[in-house]
């Protein structure tokens, strides 16, 4: 049981967060994808998206790229290798405390 | 954990929203049948022989880029852009089975084998295939599921006469045009299916999309 709580209290609290782990399994799937994607995907509001993705930046998890879709600016987001390593870890550590 | 595992399987299931993974389907399989039947039906030294092959890529690049062009002006604009991940055990597999069901296809034309009762229950796969990858998600499409299946029992069980008289005009080799009626039958039946169900999918997405904005990201 000690073990069972070591593991949970051990999960990467950056992706646990509802939101950031909805973030982090959508790009996990995906080469890139759009600022966009995600806001329609999550259905999580543009403020709010923001600062997860800037969170996950900050970590080293997520590589942000801006620019133009026409005239339009357009943010594309990609998982990091670091990020997805940390994801897998994430899986993992969560199925063994389950 | 389940809600993890259906989040990696969203994006995927995102590629066919507005229904054009459907609707590319539908012309790749009416496409083929088209051309089947000019094939069938011309000489042997007409035109549509001599350029069959690069009619068959040039289908194969029309439905590429046709719906690339679609989904950068319609589908990204209001839902998003995915880049997906280039899977090179999922392309090998499909190369692999499709040189195998070729092959398979040349050595019954050859040894005049009646196997047309097996390519239309081939149709069953390719329900199922079906069903697996856009049915899934959106519960409706079950219908269209049931329709191929449906429509594979019929073209396997149709009398050996209607599907020889679709597939030549010549009784020479009656297990042939039988196997080739049945090909182009099936091949009608479900681009035919598949043009309804993605012109339906793509008129809904339509419908419950909003148009794009232009204050960007």
């Amino acid at each position: 049981m000690n073990q069972q709580i070591r593991t949970i209290a051990d999960l990467d609290r950056v992706i646990h967060e509802p939101g950031r782990l909805m973030i982090v399994a959508l790009l996990f799937a995906v080469d890139r994808a759009d600022f966009l994607y995600l806001q329609h995907e999550t259905g999580i509001n543009k403020g709010t998206l923001s600062s997860h993705l800037s969170r996950l930046e900050e970590a080293g998890y997520l590589a942000v790229t801006k620019t133009y879709r026409g005239k339009v600016p357009q943010t594309l987001l990609c998982l990091t290798g670091i990020g997805r390593k940390a994801f897998e870890q994430y899986r993992r550590k969560l199925k063994e405390a389950l | 954990m389940d809600q993890v595992g259906n989040l990696l399987e969203r994006p995927r299931l995102y590629y066919n929203i507005d229904g054009l993974g459907e609707l590319g389907g539908s012309v790749m399989c009416l496409g083929l049948g088209l051309l089947w039947w000019l094939l069938m039906r011309s000489p042997a030294d007409s035109v549509w022989h001599r350029i069959s092959f690069f009619v068959f890529v040039g289908l194969m690049l029309l439905i590429h880029y046709g719906i690339k062009t679609v989904k950068t002006r319609i589908t990204y604009p209001r839902t998003g852009f995915v880049e997906y991940r280039r899977r090179r055990h999922t392309s090998a597999i499909a190369a692999v089975v499709g040189a195998l069901a070729t092959a398979g296809l040349a050595v019954a034309f050859r040894r005049h084998r009646d196997i047309s009762t097996l390519v239309s229950l081939a149709g069953l796969v390719f329900a199922g295939a079906y069903g697996y990858n856009f049915a899934r998600a959106v519960r409706w499409k079950l219908v269209i599921v049931g329709a191929m299946a449906v429509a594979s029992f019929v073209i396997a069980f149709l009398p050996v006469d209607v599907l020889g008289a679709l597939g030549s005009e010549s009784p020479a080799h009656p297990d042939r045009a039988k196997l080739l009626g049945a090909i182009l039958l099936s091949l009608t039946v479900y681009g035919t299916l598949l043009l309804i169900s993605g012109g339906i999918s793509l008129w809904l997405y339509l419908h419950h999309t909003q148009a794009p904005a232009q204050d960007g990201q």
